[in-house]
C-alpha cells in the first residue's frame, strides 16, 4: 500500500520556479517582436478591409439594382435603358448622393477630413467614421446609378477607415495607427483590382513616399491577406482577361517610346481639366444637391448615344483590350468619357479617378496603335498591346508611380512580356508628365490640404509625441519570482524598476536572469534592485527623434524609458519600431 | 577555475568564531574584516548599501547561512567575505534566529551579471552535500576554505 506524502512548501516552490522557467523559456523562444505584431496587425487590417470592400462592392449593385431595375453590367444596363431612364438614372442618383453629404454634414459637421491619404500623411491616422460612412454611402449612389466615376476610392476609404477604428481601439502611436492605416488603404487597392503587390506600392510610393521595409513590409502583409480574402470568398482571378501579348519585333519598342511621351503629356491634361470641371461647377453657386444632380444629368444626357460613358470604364477597357472595338469608335467613347468623367468628378460625385485613368490610357495606346498600324504594320502588329502598355503609362503619368503602374498592370493582366515595353513607356511618361506639370493625381489634392491645415499632427520631433504611458513597472524590492511572473505577463525583455514617487531607478533584463530561473535560493534572496541596471539608457521627453536614435545606437533594447529630467520619474516609454516610423514619414512628408 | 569559485577558495575575508549578538554587529563586524581588502575603495558606502540591503528584504538562503550583499561603487571588483558565527548563532530576522554561516559579497554597480553568478554559486556551494556541516565543524581557516572551493566546484 502506497502511501501519499504532502509536498512541502520548498518543494512546491521549486516546482513552481520550474514551470515558471520553462513558461519563460517558451515565451522567449515563441515571443513576437514589435515587429511581427504589426504584421499580425496588418494582417487583420487586410481581411478587414477586404471584407468592407466586398460589401461596399455588393451594395452598389444592390442600389444600381434598385435604380435600374435590371442587373447586369452598368454599360449594359445603360445600353438597355429608354432615353429617358438614361437620363433619369444619374440625374436622380447624384441627387440622392447630394441629399446624403448634405444630411450626413450634419452627422459629422465637427469632424475632421476623411481623406485617408491625408490621415496618413499629415493626419493623425483617425478617420472619422461617421464622416466616412455618410461619404461612402453618397459614393453607392453616383456609382450605382452609373456615374462616371471609380468605385475603387470608397473601397480603399472603408478599409482605411476600418483600420483606424482597429489601431484608435487598440490604443495605437500616432506613427503605428497611420501605418495600419496605410495598411487599410493598400487592402482597399489590392481588393478592388485583385492586385497585392499593386496594393502595396500604391501606398508606398504615392502615399508614403518610401519603399523603407519598415512600411512595405506590412503594406505588403495587408494586401496579400484581402487579396486572398476576396479570392477566396469571391473567385476571384485576373482583373483584364486578355490574348497573350507578344513582342513581335524591336521595331515596336519605337512607337512605344512616342506612346510614353504621349501618355505623358495627355494624363497632366487630363488631370487639369478635371480640375477645371471642379472649379466650373463651384463657379455656378448652385445647391450641392443640384450640382451632383446636374452632373448625373450630363453623363446622361451623353449616355443616350454613348452608353459605354456610365461607370468607371471596365467594361469599354476590356472591349479594348479584347479588339473589340474599331478605332472609329473608340475615338467618340474617348471623348465622351472623359467629358462624362469630368462632369462626374468636377460635380463633387464621390468615387475615384483610377479606374477612369486607366480607360483614358487604355484608349489612348488603341488609338495610337491603329494609327501607327495602319501607316507601318509591322511596327504595331496588335493594337490591343498599345492598349495595354497605354493603361500604364498613363497611370504613370497621372498618379506620378511608375513602379506601382508597372506591376499594376503585370499583376492585372498577368502578362510578363508586357514588361520589357511596360518600363520604358512608363519611365518616358513620368519624366514627360513631370517635366510638364508639377501635380499628380493624388499630389495636388494633398498639398491644397496640407496648406490648408497647417497644424500638423505628425509627430513635432520630440520623444513625447511617441511616448506610450505607463509601461510595465516593478517596485525595487520585488522578488525574483514576481519579477519572473510579469516577464511572463508582459511582452518585454526589460522591466522599468521605479520607487513609490515613480522615480526611474533602472531596468532588469529578461536575458541577465535567464540563466538563474531555476535556482530557488536566488527566488528568495534576490530582489529587483539587486540586479536592476542603473546606468540603463533612458530619453528625455523634449529631446529630439534623431537623439532618441542615437541613444538607440548600440543597445539591444527594442524600448527605452522616458524619464523626467528634472524629477526622474518615468514618464512612458519610446519604441524604436515607432521611432523608425516617425522618422520615415518625416522624410516623406510632402511640403505644404 | 571561474571567478566565484576562486573567491570561496580564496576569500577576501575570513572569520571563523565570530561573536555578535545582533544582525548589524555581524555585518559590521565582517565587513571590517572585508573592508581591508584594497578592491574595497569606501568602506563606509559599502556597509551602508550592505545594511539599508538587508533592511529592505532578507538576505538568507537557508535556515543557518546569510548572504548580505551590495551593489556599490565602492568595490572596484567582487568581493567576498566569510565568517562562522559562534554557537547558537545570530538572529538575522524572525525566519532565520540562528544563522551561523555569513557570506558577505561586494559587486560593482555594472556587473550584474557577476553579481548572479557569484549569489548563485555560493548558494549552490552550500547546498552541497556535507560542506554546510564541514565548515561548521572545520578547525582551521585552511580546513574551512578548502572545503568552500570542494563545495564550488561541485
Amino acid at each position: 500500500m502506497s502511501t501519499t506524502v504532502p509536498a512541502t512548501k520548498a518543494e512546491l516552490l521549486q516546482r513552481l520556479q520550474r514551470l515558471l522557467r520553462w513558461r519563460l523559456w517558451i515565451r522567449e523562444k515563441l515571443q513576437l517582436t514589435e515587429w511581427q505584431v504589426t504584421l499580425l496587425w496588418a494582417a487583420l487590417a487586410g481581411f478587414l478591409g477586404a471584407m468592407a470592400s466586398m460589401i461596399f462592392s455588393v451594395l452598389a449593385e444592390g442600389v444600381h439594382e434598385f435604380m435600374t431595375g435590371r442587373t447586369g453590367g452598368v454599360v449594359e444596363v445603360m445600353r438597355q435603358l429608354p432615353w429617358w431612364g438614361c437620363l433619369l438614372v444619374p440625374t436622380l442618383g447624384g441627387a440622392a448622393a447630394g441629399l446624403v453629404l448634405l444630411y450626413g454634414s450634419r452627422l459629422t459637421r465637427s469632424q475632421s477630413s476623411t481623406d485617408y491619404m491625408e490621415a496618413i500623411v499629415i493626419g493623425n491616422g483617425r478617420l472619422p467614421v461617421r464622416a466616412s460612412l455618410v461619404k461612402s454611402t453618397a459614393a453607392l449612389f453616383s456609382i450605382g446609378s452609373g456615374g462616371s466615376i471609380g468605385r475603387e476610392g470608397p473601397m480603399v476609404q472603408l478599409s482605411s477607415m476600418v483600420a483606424s477604428i482597429v489601431g484608435r481601439y487598440r490604443k495605437f502611436t500616432g506613427p503605428q495607427l497611420r501605418l495600419l492605416v496605410a495598411c487599410g488603404a493598400s487592402a482597399g487597392i489590392a481588393s478592388a483590382y485583385n492586385a497585392p503587390i499593386a496594393g502595396s506600392f500604391f501606398v508606398a510610393e504615392i502615399i508614403l513616399g518610401t519603399i523603407a521595409m519598415e512600411s512595405l513590409g506590412p503594406l505588403a502583409i495587408s494586401a496579400v491577406v484581402a487579396t486572398l480574402t476576396i479570392r477566396v470568398l469571391t473567385a476571384a482571378q485576373v482583373l483584364y482577361k486578355v490574348p497573350a501579348f507578344q513582342l513581335n519585333s524591336a521595331w515596336e519598342m519605337g512607337p512605344y517610346v512616342i506612346l510614353g511621351l504621349l501618355a505623358g503629356g495627355l494624363a497632366p491634361i487630363f488631370l487639369r481639366s478635371l480640375k477645371q470641371a471642379e472649379e466650373f461647377f463651384i463657379a455656378l453657386r448652385i445647391p450641392l444637391v443640384a450640382r451632383l444632380a446636374l452632373g448625373g444629368l450630363v453623363v446622361g444626357v451623353i449616355a443616350i448615344n454613348v452608353p459605354e460613358v456610365a461607370g468607371n470604364g471596365y467594361t469599354v477597357v476590356v472591349d479594348i483590350l479584347n479588339g473589340r472595338l474599331i478605332w472609329t469608335v473608340l475615338l467618340g467613347i474617348f471623348a465622351c468619357k472623359w467629358l462624362a468623367t469630368m462632369s462626374s468628378f468636377g460635380s463633387g460625385a464621390p468615387g475615384g479617378v483610377f479606374t477612369p485613368s486607366l480607360f483614358m490610357g487604355a484608349s489612348l495606346g488603341y488609338l495610337f496603335g491603329s494609327g501607327v498600324h495602319a501607316i507601318w504594320p509591322a511596327a504595331a502588329v496588335d493594337p490591343g498591346a498599345f492598349a495595354l502598355v497605354g493603361m500604364g503609362a498613363f497611370l504613370s503619368a497621372a498618379s506620378r508611380a511608375p513602379v506601382m503602374a508597372v506591376i499594376m498592370l503585370f499583376e492585372m493582366t498577368l502578362s510578363y512580356d508586357i514588361i520589357l515595353p511596360l518600363m520604358l513607356c512608363n519611365v518616358i511618361s513620368y519624366y514627360t508628365a513631370k517635366g510638364v506639370a508639377g501635380e499628380s493625381l493624388y499630389s495636388a489634392s494633398l498639398r491644397r490640404k496640407a496648406a490648408a491645415e497647417p497644424v500638423s499632427a505628425l509627430p513635432a520631433g520630440r520623444v513625447q509625441d511617441l511616448m506610450k504611458v505607463d509601461p510595465p513597472t516593478l517596485p525595487p524590492a520585488a522578488r525574483f519570482t514576481k519579477i519572473a511572473s510579469k516577464f511572463l505577463s508582459v511582452r518585454v525583455n526589460n522591466l522599468y524598476v521605479c520607487d513609490a514617487d515613480g522615480k526611474f531607478l533602472g531596468a532588469v533584463s529578461l536575458h541577465d536572469i535567464k540563466p538563474y530561473l531555476g535556482n530557488m535560493e536566488l527566488a528568495e534572496l534576490v530582489i529587483a534592485r539587486d540586479i536592476m541596471r542603473e546606468d540603463f539608457p533612458r530619453i528625455g521627453p523634449d529631446q529630439s527623434l534623431s537623439d532618441a536614435l542615437g541613444r538607440f545606437l548600440g543597445v539591444t533594447a527594442e524600448r527605452l524609458p522616458v524619464v523626467a529630467p528634472e524629477t526622474g520619474r518615468l514618464l512612458g516609454s519610446l519604441a524604436k519600431g515607432d521611432l523608425l516610423l516617425a522618422l520615415v514619414e518625416k522624410r516623406s512628408k510632402p511640403a505644404a | 577555475m571561474d571567478l566565484p569559485t576562486s573567491l570561496l577558495a580564496q576569500p577576501d575575508a575570513l572569520l571563523l568564531d565570530l561573536v555578535a549578538n545582533s544582525r548589524e554587529s555581524a555585518i559590521v563586524a565582517l565587513h571590517a574584516q572585508l573592508a581591508k581588502s584594497p578592491a574595497v575603495k569606501d568602506a563606509g558606502q559599502f556597509l551602508h548599501g550592505l545594511l539599508e540591503r538587508a533592511m529592505v528584504a532578507p538576505v538568507c538562503i537557508a535556515a543557518d547561512v546569510a548572504l548580505p550583499h551590495a551593489r556599490t561603487e565602492a568595490v572596484d571588483r567582487v568581493v567576498i567575505g566569510v565568517a562562522r558565527v559562534a554557537a547558537p548563532g545570530v538572529g538575522f530576522d524572525a525566519e532565520h534566529p540562528a544563522v551561523r554561516l555569513i557570506f558577505m559579497v561586494g559587486t560593482p554597480k555594472q556587473q550584474v551579471e557577476e553579481y548572479l553568478l557569484t549569489v548563485a554559486a555560493i548558494t549552490r556551494t552550500v547546498k552541497a552535500d556535507g560542506v554546510r556541516a564541514g565548515l561548521l565543524a572545520a578547525k582551521t581557516g585552511a580546513e574551512f576554505t578548502a572545503l568552500l572551493a570542494r563545495g564550488a566546484k561541485r
